[in-house]
């Protein structure tokens, strides 16, 4: 499989820092001038595991009070990166909801996706415990807990990598699946498109 | 690590010991064999130890410097963007072989300035004369890098010009429909004349010092001209008939050349006399004898200054010319060898002259001449790095800073993948191939730091360290890796690795990134330093090579300090190796051999074309242009050169025009030159100059240009000179050409320098806005009174100015600035007239009296002050405003005028059917009094009951006017974010608009618990969404699709299959209009063509917003002196980029021409305020209600397994199914007890 292009929704609520966490993802270092109104501006080509990918991300930053829409957005990931604010206890209770609702949408308990607590380089104002945020993480089946510092640019690529290998992984389990029972009519790569 | 470094700068130096002696032997051939040459970016400057500088005594002049050859260095690592020649290098042909233009030498004389555009690594440079326009090749190593803090701003402007004019060359003419860049170039003569106290008329420098006084009008003239040239090609742009300006630009480049070259003239004149003025005149006799020896048997080269033309009749100018160079040579030579008797003052001109940023820059001695091709190891050329760096065409994909970004971001890959495999079980097959990769990916990205380290003869601590660290970080990885293979394949063998294993490993490789990124950010100070280049190794081999020799081949290594990677023995031979190698020019004063850089054309024969250069000694005006196609070669390519002026016919010609008047010779090498040749550079006025003006200033200015133009005659004292000069001598720094200009024109222009500037603290981008700037030079771009200000700009710099100052502060900016401009009536009135406007524009449409109170003092005592002494009318009318401002409580005095941004001010107006070209409502008298008797609580309406068109219309009219309200403030610095105190009422206003009507949408739908009537309600709504979209209502689009897109709609699978295929395929088309992938990219395109009045979905601008904010940094550096005291201005293009967007929300926001049905829009508000006040209004409520209509099937939840139900059978629910449904809800209810806070957020 050459290039294939998958889309990671960003979510979180408001001023946890996910669009730095975005913006240091997509945006080339070295370009002094970052504009997100292009049609590219989310996208990034990156390499897993020797397959080259295209990231195509959703990050609604700014939009977080039009609760309306976020199934809309959900809707078009195959993988979630949930972000917190290690800063305040109340963002991470938000995820809850917001994980949920993923997993209404999706239908499907196993959605790729990454817990990821920023603002890590804020230690002194920490209120949600490591271990909390670890705990919520396993609560969730077992999704990877990440710390990240989207202002240092730290555990950043990670995250998006991470993601991006499960989804990676999901792809070619379903893969496998399909290849088994041929006949069966559901494809549910692209789970989005199956309800309708 | 260290120990190794250190080593190898031990060989270095050892080598460059052992090769000094052999050239002064005059053995070329045992060149070739000394491996680490270091290519001069600056050419070789070898390794050179004390010892080896104290036997040998640096020449004084060319000559010696030829026999005892100036000790090698290691490569000068700095790219400098200008050199200038101390020694005249004229081959005697320009071109090596005939059929090949890319091989063209440009001949030099002494004290010409050159722009260089890359390097090679034997020395030769491909740079344009200033002085003459000339592009070509040229050796380096009869060069010495020019700089000064005096004349730095302008030679960075001048460097931004030819950027742009090459960028112009593709097409890309914009900028110079705008004087920004000219303004760069006044900004960087201003600083040079303040710089050098030379600023006005009556400065004691300039009143004491005659020739200063004429150079400095000379100056201003060629100011002046260049100028007008601008202003010409504005005009021409600014037609709407496309013509082609490429001339125009060439003159542009040409006069900016002259100006520049003038003021090095200045400079070395200033340097010399003025400077030593105040020291020690008497000190003045010192100079060494000027220029190069005259024993040379090569014709090529000059004799000094006899058959100089420099020398002229004039023979200060020359002199001072040569002193300088000669001073800088001595200089050097002082810093290398202690033992040398310098006078001072030689050290303290050099410093004046030629300051070169650092010491080691400072050590400069003249470059090596070129190596003879062949050796094992070639150097790439290097490149200046373009400002603009829009330049792709001509860039190399091995450029070095390519290859970095290209190496890091592989690297990020594979060390991202391998620490995403350590969180994970993985079989270690799978691991052993990521690490390999992560390991190959990281070995290239070192070496190419590594290559850009080694290249930089600086050898920066700080990437040596980041380097360091990362090799470290690697090794560590490395051994951790190896660590857990041995344990894992002892025990287990082929069996998984646990990710807990991984963990050392992912924290290893985690810093790895770290330190990698910290890498590459050093290495790009370094390549902006020293210039980009070209790598010339395989990518592949190159890496691995090194990384393999890294320890266990560290000795080899050591010895070869460049990206080689081989051992000197093992590398393979080199093409060029079996090619006739041009012989350098130390050999024997032997010619310099013209140069090829250009990968896919064969290396140059040595060039010994007689005929060429025999042309090249006499000058004989008409004769014809010998060389042909290199005339046709533009400047601009990127590789070919022109051919020397000289060579081409200089026929008599009328003046074209008095306004041509002053074009330098140099216009010969345009574009479109013909053969017949330019006529304005010979100026038939020129005549009288020789006679008039025995002054230095107009000796070397002049004698460069007529030297490049008419190489070959004789000094202006000889009689046959005389002639030749009065036909060819150029206009530049003539008399005549000073005189030809109007006087008004200097006088114009020398006021226009005279007022303070910042103008040098703006950065412009790409496209020639202005992406960033000091204060100052934001308001200065405000006022100023050549144009009125960009419109874009003034409405972005109202809008957000607050983000970057105070208002207070501005307000004392603009004070200054009234205060600094003066009151002369043609710069001074028409600024002040300016500030006035700034201020009045402020208070009138813009000013936000919560913040800006503050500044209301400053301005009303300004306003009945200064203001009013200078302009009575306009004081009095700001004091006005100022106590007006403060009776207003909210809103703008006047409406804005906020034509730039394509809105036409804000009104709410109701339109009724009355008017024409409304339409009028879609309503039965049956349904207004349906609405009547809903009114009075007899009956309950749906929206079943009305027409869809009128329902999409009345949602409509009351989002329109939400969003017409939205002020631009609201949208600033993420205000509607707030969670507590926003101030972004209206923004939030539409949000909860929006969620109320998606939520409404679910709810009439919900509601119903028969499966036909929910389908009829959702036909319904994709019908006045279909409406909603007719009317560019893509606000209420959204909701609606949203909701009908959610999984609690989604979900009813048997409503569903009652709606019609006609209606599931209008949905689909709407979805694919809303769809938010690509960025919004189908939403975006419709936007852009939409014309108001239109209601985009706002939530994009907010996204927007918020990555603009947080993508873009506050501040930015003023290019050229990256690193070391660079200055940071505000970051203006982000407040561009924000008021961009701000300005595509405002001019949608434009009343629709609808008639409001005030009955129905009660009911509708209702109808919202109904939905709003349930606490059922909540995704959670929702979907619940959604399952209890229809439950899920079997598959999903296997323990309801309830049986199929009919549609109205919410009651048959099971018990089973409930339970598990409550279940669900209680397990989300923790943190759903606050549904409302998370609803409003």
């Amino acid at each position: 499989m050459s290039q294939r292009e998958y889309h990671i929704v960003v979510l979180g609520s408001g001023g946890v820092g996910k669009s730095c966490l975005t913006a240091q993802f997509v945006q080339n270092v070295w370009i002094e001038s970052y504009d997100p109104t292009i049609e590219d501006s989310y996208r990034k080509a990156i390499e897993v595991d020797g397959r080259h990918v295209i990231l195509e991300i959703l990050d609604t930053a700014g939009t977080e009070q039009f609760t309306a829409m976020r199934e809309l957005y959900m809707k078009t990931g195959q993988g979630f990166l949930l972000v917190f604010s290690i800063t305040s206890m109340s963002s991470l209770y938000e995820l809850t909801e917001l994980r949920e609702q993923i997993r209404r949408i999706k239908e499907d308990d196993n959605v790729p996706m990454v817990l990821v607590g920023n603002k890590s380089d804020l230690e002194e104002d920490r209120s949600v415990p490591r271990a909390r945020a670890f705990n919520v993480s396993q609560q969730w089946g077992g999704v990877p807990y990440y710390e990240t510092s989207a202002r240092r640019r730290a555990n950043v690529d990670e995250v998006f990598v991470d993601l991006c290998r499960q989804i990676i992984q999901k792809d070619r389990r379903e893969y496998a699946e399909k290849r088994q029972r041929t006949k069966k009519r559901a494809n549910r790569r692209r789970p989005k498109c199956t309800i309708l | 690590m260290a120990d190794f470094l250190l080593a190898k700068d031990e060989v270095d130096k050892h080598a460059s010991a052992l090769v000094a002696p052999l050239n002064i032997s005059k053995s070329p051939k045992k060149l070739q064999n000394r491996e680490p040459r270091h290519i001069r970016q600056s050419s070789s400057r070898g390794g050179h130890s004390i010892k080896s500088q104290s036997q040998i005594s640096p020449p004084l002049t060319p000559r010696s410097s030829r026999e005892g050859l100036p000790p090698h260095r290691l490569s000068q690592p700095v790219f400098h963007n200008y050199l200038r020649a101390f020694y005249h290098f004229h081959p005697s042909s320009t071109v090596s072989s005939s059929t090949d233009e890319s091989s063209i030498t440009v001949p030099i004389n002494q004290g010409d300035v050159i722009l260089v555009h890359s390097v090679h690594p034997n020395g030769w440079a491909d740079g344009t004369l200033l002085a003459s326009g000339a592009r070509g090749w040229l050796p380096t190593n009869y060069c010495e890098a020019y700089d000064h803090l005096t004349i730095r701003n302008l030679l960075n402007a001048l460097t931004h010009l030819w950027d742009l004019v090459r960028d112009g060359e593709n097409g890309d003419l914009l900028v110079f429909t705008k004087q920004d860049y000219v303004r760069g170039m006044i900004a960087g003569v201003r600083f040079f004349l303040e710089k050098t106290q030379c600023l006005t008329r009556d400065s004691p420098l300039i009143v004491a010092h005659v020739g200063l006084r004429r150079m400095r009008k000379g100056l201003l003239g060629d100011l002046s001209s260049l100028v007008k040239s601008a202003k010409k090609l504005q005009e021409t742009l600014q037609n709407e008939t496309p013509v082609p300006v490429f001339e125009q630009l060439d003159e542009l480049v040409l006069r900016a050349f002259k100006l520049v070259t003038r003021a090095v003239r200045f400079l070395d004149i200033w340097a010399q006399d003025a400077v030593s003025l105040s020291f020690d005149l008497g000190d003045a006799s010192n100079n060494r004898p000027l220029t190069p020896p005259s024993d040379s048997a090569d014709p090529s080269v000059q004799p000094p200054a006899p058959s100089n033309q420099n020398g002229e009749d004039v023979a200060p100018a020359n002199e001072n010319a040569s002193a300088v160079a000669q001073a800088s040579a001595n200089a050097t030579q002082e810093e290398l060898d202690s033992a040398a008797t310098q006078p001072p003052r030689n050290l303290h001109r050099l410093s004046v002259a030629f300051s070169i940023p650092s010491d080691s820059d400072a050590l400069q001695s003249p470059l090596l001449p070129p190596q003879p091709q062949g050796q094992a190891k070639r150097f790439s050329v290097t490149h200046r790095l373009s400002y603009t760096g829009k330049v792709q065409g001509t860039r190399k994909q091995n450029l070095a800073s390519e290859r970095l970004n290209a190496a890091h971001d592989s690297f990020l890959g594979f060390i991202g993948s391998f620490i995403g495999l350590h969180l994970q079980s993985r079989s270690s097959e799978e691991l052993t191939l990521t690490t390999q990769r992560s390991v190959v990916a990281c070995r290239q990205l070192l070496a190419i730091v590594e290559t850009v380290w080694e290249r930089d003869s600086r050898r920066s601590e700080q990437l040596e360290q980041a380097r360091e660290m990362m090799y470290t970080r690697l090794t560590d990885l490395v051994q951790a890796t190896k660590d857990m293979f041995s344990s894992s394949e002892a025990g287990l063998g082929e069996e998984v690795v646990m990710p807990d294993s991984g963990k050392q490993l992912v924290t290893a490789a985690t810093s790895c990134v770290r330190s990698a990124g910290d890498c590459v950010t050093k290495a790009r100070l370094v390549i902006e330093r020293i210039g980009d280049f070209e790598f010339e190794n395989e990518e592949e081999g190159l890496s691995k090579t090194i990384f393999e020799q890294i320890g266990q081949e560290a000795s080899q290594e050591l010895e070869q300090p460049e990206e080689q990677p081989e051992p000197p023995k093992q590398t393979e031979p080199i093409a060029e190796t079996d090619k006739p190698l041009p012989a350098p020019p130390v050999e024997e004063r032997k010619m310099p051999p013209p140069l090829i850089i250009s990968e896919s054309k064969p290396l140059p024969e040595v060039p010994h074309s007689p005929s060429i250069a025999s042309n090249r000694t006499s000058l004989q005006p008409i004769q014809p242009a010998i060389v042909e196609s290199p005339t046709a070669v533009s400047f601009r390519s990127s590789r070919s050169s022109l051919p020397p002026v000289n060579q081409l016919p200089t026929p008599h010609l009328p003046q074209p025009s008095p306004s041509e008047y002053s074009q330098s010779p140099a216009s010969a090498t345009q574009r479109f030159f013909s053969k017949s040749a330019r006529a304005d550079s010979v100026n038939a006025s020129v005549a009288d100059s020789s006679s008039t003006y025995r002054y230095s200033m107009k000796g070397d200015t002049g004698s460069i240009v007529s030297q490049t133009s008419t190489r070959a005659t004789t000094p202006d004292h000889s009689p046959a000179k005389k002639h030749s000069s009065q036909t060819l001598v150029s206009s530049f720094g003539s008399s005549s050409e000073l005189r030809s200009m109007a006087s008004e024109d200097v006088a114009a222009v020398e006021e226009h320098l005279l007022e303070t500037t910042y103008a040098h603290e703006l950065i412009y981008n790409k496209e020639g806005q202005i992406s960033g700037g000091s204060l100052p030079a934001l308001v200065e771009q405000l006022t100023t009174h050549e144009s009125t200000p960009d419109a874009v700009f003034v409405t972005a710099f109202y809008l957000t100015f607050r983000l970057f100052t105070t208002p207070t502060e501005l307000a004392q900016c603009l004070i200054d600035r009234f205060d600094y401009i003066g009151d002369s009536q043609c710069v001074g009135v028409p600024v002040r007239l300016r500030v006035y406007n700034v201020f009045k524009g402020w208070l009138e449409s813009h000013w936000v009296g919560e913040s800006d109170s503050a500044a209301l003092g400053i301005i009303f005592s300004f306003a009945t002050g200064k203001l009013r002494a200078a302009l009575p009318a306009a004081g009095k009318r700001l004091a006005e405003l100022t106590s007006k401002v403060t009776e207003v409580r909210a809103g703008a005095l006047v409406p804005r005028l906020v034509s730039s941004l394509g809105k036409t001010g804000i009104s709410n107006t109701v339109f009724t059917p009355a008017d024409n070209n409304v339409p009028s409502p879609i309503m039965t008298r049956s349904q207004l009094s349906a609405l009547k008797a809903w009114k009075e609580g007899k009956t309950q309406c749906s929206i079943l009951d009305f027409d869809p068109m009128e329902m999409a219309r009345q949602f409509t009219i009351i989002e329109s006017k939400l969003y017409c309200s939205i002020q631009p403030e609201e949208l600033l610095a993420l205000e509607w974010t707030k969670k507590v105190g926003s101030k972004a009422v209206n923004v939030r206003a539409m949000s909860t608009l929006s969620n109320d009507l998606a939520n409404l949408v679910a709810d009439t739908i919900l509601h119903l618990e028969d499966a036909k009537k929910r389908a009829i309600i959702i036909k319904q709504w994709v019908k006045i969404a279909v409406k909603c979209l007719e009317l560019n209502n893509y606000d209420s689009l959204m909701a609606i699709i949203c909701s009908l897109n959610s999984s609690m709609v989604l979900r009813l699978k048997r409503t569903w299959e009652l709606v019609s295929a006609k209606t599931k395929a209008r949905l689909e088309e709407l979805k694919t209009i809303t769809d938010v992938g690509r960025n919004y990219a189908v939403l975006r395109q419709r936007l852009q063509n939409h014309v108001a009045p239109c209601i985009p979905f706002v939530g994009i601008y907010l996204t927007d917003l918020t990555f603009v904010d947080v993508g873009n940094g506050t501040t930015r550096q003023l290019p050229g002196e990256s690193g070391r005291d660079s200055v940071s201005v505000i970051n203006f293009d982000k407040h561009m980029k924000t008021a961009k967007i701000i300005g595509q929300l405002q001019s949608f926001q434009v009343p629709y021409r609808l008639a409001a049905v005030p009955e129905m829009q009660e009911w509708m508000e209702s109808q919202i305020q109904r939905v709003r006040s349930s606490d059922q209004a909540n995704v959670q409520s929702y979907y619940r209600r959604s399952l209890l209509l229809e439950p899920r099937e079997a598959p999903q939840i296997p323990k309801a397994a309830p049986p199929p139900v009919d549609s109205s059978a919410a009651s048959t629910i099971t018990a089973d199914s409930r339970t598990n449904s409550k279940d669900r809800f209680e397990f989300l209810n923790f943190h759903f007890s606050s549904t409302n806070s998370v609803k409003d957020r």
